[in-house]
């Protein structure tokens, strides 16, 4: 009898531990707030996961957490990772149940469903009073299937070369229009003994600007050229600019136009560059030039103007109407929470706050916040043709912006050509529309 | 044998149904996954075959580059942590060598840090022109050695493999220690009797007695350099280019992209390896074991 009982409590706080362990490890694991004590609706931290370029580096969403948290005791807590690793890291966190309350990701009309599949992982917002204030150019960006599922602020992206009026003019330089004349500035820069141009492979994101922030120009010589990519009729190879710019790229790096260490730089040392004079041009948007009297006061950033980038002989401006976005995660044990700071940054008053506290910022996407562009740019800006930006109106380009940052990385240490390099971008393009079952990559 | 003393069966159910749920059975649906089109993109998963397994070994060379840079790094690192491991050991095991407990914690402690740590300490380290290194090189008067030491092709990989063997080999040390520790003294005395000379008493005593300890250290180090992720992600991700790519920074890399039956593909690709690997080392690990 005794045998028995002991052989039955055994057998019982074999299977009370073995349960026990498949409980814990089956909690919801979608939740990483740190604090339960949400019912009550205090003592929450919502969780904000970012990329280095999903914040303004001179802390306004912070300051603006902070503030919100003094006003409803939720506090936030932020988690920022290198740009170059967000966009996998993302992927990676939504299909384990680990993303933050929050998120940022970079939002675009083509590529939000491969990027954070909103169907699954996003709350829906489409119902909430603010959205109806955003510039309505960029509610595509972060909509899909009619519905709404974020927030964003920065107003459309225009990328230029910044560069030192004042080291031009020292030698004589104008302003280059086509790549001839590009090439030259750089030689007579280099030879004076200053690094042409500031470039930061280390991002990841960077170098692969010239290639399709041209896009204005490859639509002037070839009518209807996004459509007929979309539609598969036609590849990138049939946009011979595009090769010849990747070829000019590696021409670049030959000459040494873009320094030495090029390879290990990030573009956060950009600015230091370009302040202590080391560097002549980097490209980037025009407000740049105001983080950059951000960070070195005594540099006068009045020597510091724009032109639109000369790769292939380009003179039109892309304008990129995506941007980075913030997305609450729907399977977060805090969306309610979450949803409340994001009505809290919509409020105008906090809206005017993080245009005046995000120096780089030119214009935010609410209309009713006016922007910042100074009269001589907004003229350079108003005399060049306008276009959209290759990576928001062609598919699967976006989604592998990264891979084609290393990819021009293999080029310039040696081991691909502009021709491999072109070629793979094509492969990966047939390769997503194949994955993605898109109806006109599979006649 | 007295049957009734032996425990029954079921005491050890809870394990067992604890190591199949958690371990057995992913692994054998990971590998089920791989003969699929498994992705982020549809919920539907159809049987491909072998279509996977064969465009990692037939379709594009990046697949090809990544297993053959894992053997390399796999194969260099062992060897590294392994010699410079003895030759610690060997050194810190003198009577001659004071302090030696201070010595060996202080080539232990890289193996207490995290790897993203070490990787991103060395990634500023070795930075071309803000670098540590390249700074001291410049300034001793040895420009000339001064290198892209994590973007150039030549150096790139070396650079990567020494760090790890940096971190790594402290461990290697301690346990090769443990294992000269265990070795008595008399067989030494012995052989100083007989004349023999430092070399003569480390090829024929030490080194064969240690024998059983160096294969588990091979083991350790096989299984590590196989499964390398962390050491190069945060050094090069990968890169420049993908010239430093593994298999797991593949598998993470097609994870992201959305395709997960080729990132099960390429797991599973690793865990036969292994597996393989592992049966033969374990194999001559027993026939020793029979000798002796």
């Amino acid at each position: 009898m005794r045998k028995r009982l002991i052989k039955l409590l055994s057998a019982l706080c074999v299977t009370v531990m073995a349960g026990g362990v498949l409980v814990g490890c089956t909690g919801n694991s979608s939740s990483t707030s740190n604090d339960s004590k949400s019912s009550s609706g205090e003592k929450v931290t919502l969780t904000f996961g970012s990329h280095q370029s999903g914040l303004p580096t001179s802390g306004v969403v912070q300051e603006l957490a902070k503030q919100f948290e003094t006003e409803t005791g939720i506090k936030i807590d932020f988690q920022i990772s290198p740009d170059a690793q967000w966009r996998d890291l993302l992927k990676v966190k939504l299909d384990s149940g680990e993303a933050p309350d929050i998120f940022c990701a970079d939002a675009d009309p083509l590529n939000l469903v491969t990027r954070v599949n909103p169907e699954k992982y996003v709350l829906d917002v489409s119902k909430e009073e603010w959205v109806k204030r955003m510039d309505p150019n960029v509610i595509p960006s972060i909509s899909y299937k009619d519905k709404v599922y974020g927030i964003t602020f920065p107003g459309k992206k225009m990328y230029f070369y910044i560069y030192n009026k004042e080291i031009f003019q020292k030698l004589g330089l104008k302003v280059p229009t086509t790549y001839e004349e590009f090439k030259n500035v750089c030689q007579k820069i280099k030879d004076s003994g200053v690094t042409p141009i500031f470039e930061g492979t280390q991002n990841g994101w960077h170098q692969v600007l010239p290639l399709f922030e041209t896009g204005a120009m490859y639509q002037q010589k070839h009518p209807d050229l996004y459509n007929k990519l979309n539609k598969n009729e036609i590849d990138l190879d049939s946009v011979p600019k595009l090769g010849t710019i990747i070829s000019q790229l590696k021409e670049f790096a030959t000459l040494g136009f873009y320094g030495d260490s090029y390879l290990s730089n990030s573009v956060e040392n950009a600015k230091e560059a370009m302040a202590k004079e080391k560097a002549a041009m980097f490209i980037s948007e025009a407000a740049w030039r105001n983080e950059v009297k951000g960070d070195f006061p005594d540099f006068d950033t009045n020597k510091l103007g724009i032109f639109v980038m000369p790769w292939g002989d380009n003179q039109a401006i892309g304008v990129n109407p995506a941007s980075n976005a913030y997305f609450i995660n729907k399977n977060g044990k805090h969306s309610a929470e979450a949803l409340k700071f994001f009505e809290f940054l919509a409020k105008p008053e906090n809206l005017k706050k993080r245009l005046d506290g995000q120096p780089g910022l030119s214009e935010i996407c609410w209309p009713e916040i006016q922007s910042k562009y100074s009269k001589e740019d907004q003229a350079y800006i108003d005399s060049m043709q306008k276009g959209m930006v290759m990576q928001a109106g062609v598919k699967y380009i976006d989604s592998q912006w990264m891979d084609i940052g290393k990819d021009l990385e293999a080029m310039y240490t040696g081991s691909s050509t502009p021709q491999d390099v072109l070629k793979t971008i094509m492969n990966r393009r047939t390769e997503q529309a194949k994955l993605q079952k898109d109806p006109d990559w599979n006649k | 044998m007295d049957r009734n003393k032996l425990y029954p069966w079921y005491f050890t159910s809870g394990a067992l149904i604890i190591f199949f749920l958690l371990c057995f059975l992913p692994g054998i649906i990971g590998i089920l996954y791989s003969f699929t089109d498994w992705n982020n993109f549809t919920d539907q998963i159809n049987f491909i075959g072998i279509k996977n397994y064969l465009e990692v070994f037939q379709g594009k060379p990046e697949y090809r580059m990544y297993i053959w840079n894992t053997v390399v790094f796999t194969t260099i690192t062992t060897i590294m942590k392994t010699i410079v491991g003895l030759i610690l050991a060997l050194l810190l095991t003198q009577k001659v060598i004071k302090l030696k407990n201070f010595h060996r914690m202080i080539i232990f402690s890289p193996q207490v840090m995290s790897y993203l740590v070490v990787g991103l300490v060395f990634k500023s380290m070795l930075h071309p022109q803000t670098g540590f290194l390249n700074g001291f090189l410049n300034s001793i008067g040895l420009d000339f050695l001064a290198m892209n030491w994590l973007t150039d092709l030549k150096w790139v990989f070396p650079t990567v493999m020494s760090v790890d063997t940096w971190k790594g080999m402290g461990y290697i040390m301690v346990v090769i220690i443990a294992g000269l520790m265990s070795i008595s003294p008399d067989y030494y005395e012995a052989a100083n009797i007989d004349g023999a000379n430092f070399w003569e008493k480390f090829r024929l005593i030490t080194l064969p007695l240690l024998k059983p300890i160096i294969i588990n250290v091979t083991i350790l180090n096989v299984t590590y350099g196989f499964r390398v992720f962390d050491m190069i992600y945060s050094l090069t991700n990968g890169g420049p280019g993908n010239a430093t790519g593994v298999i797991n920074t593949a598998v993470y890399k097609e994870f992201s992209k959305g395709n997960y039956a080729m990132g099960t593909t390429l797991s599973s690709i690793l865990f036969f390896v292994l597996l393989f690997l592992l049966y033969f080392i374990i194999k001559s690990m027993e026939n020793k074991e029979v000798e002796m």
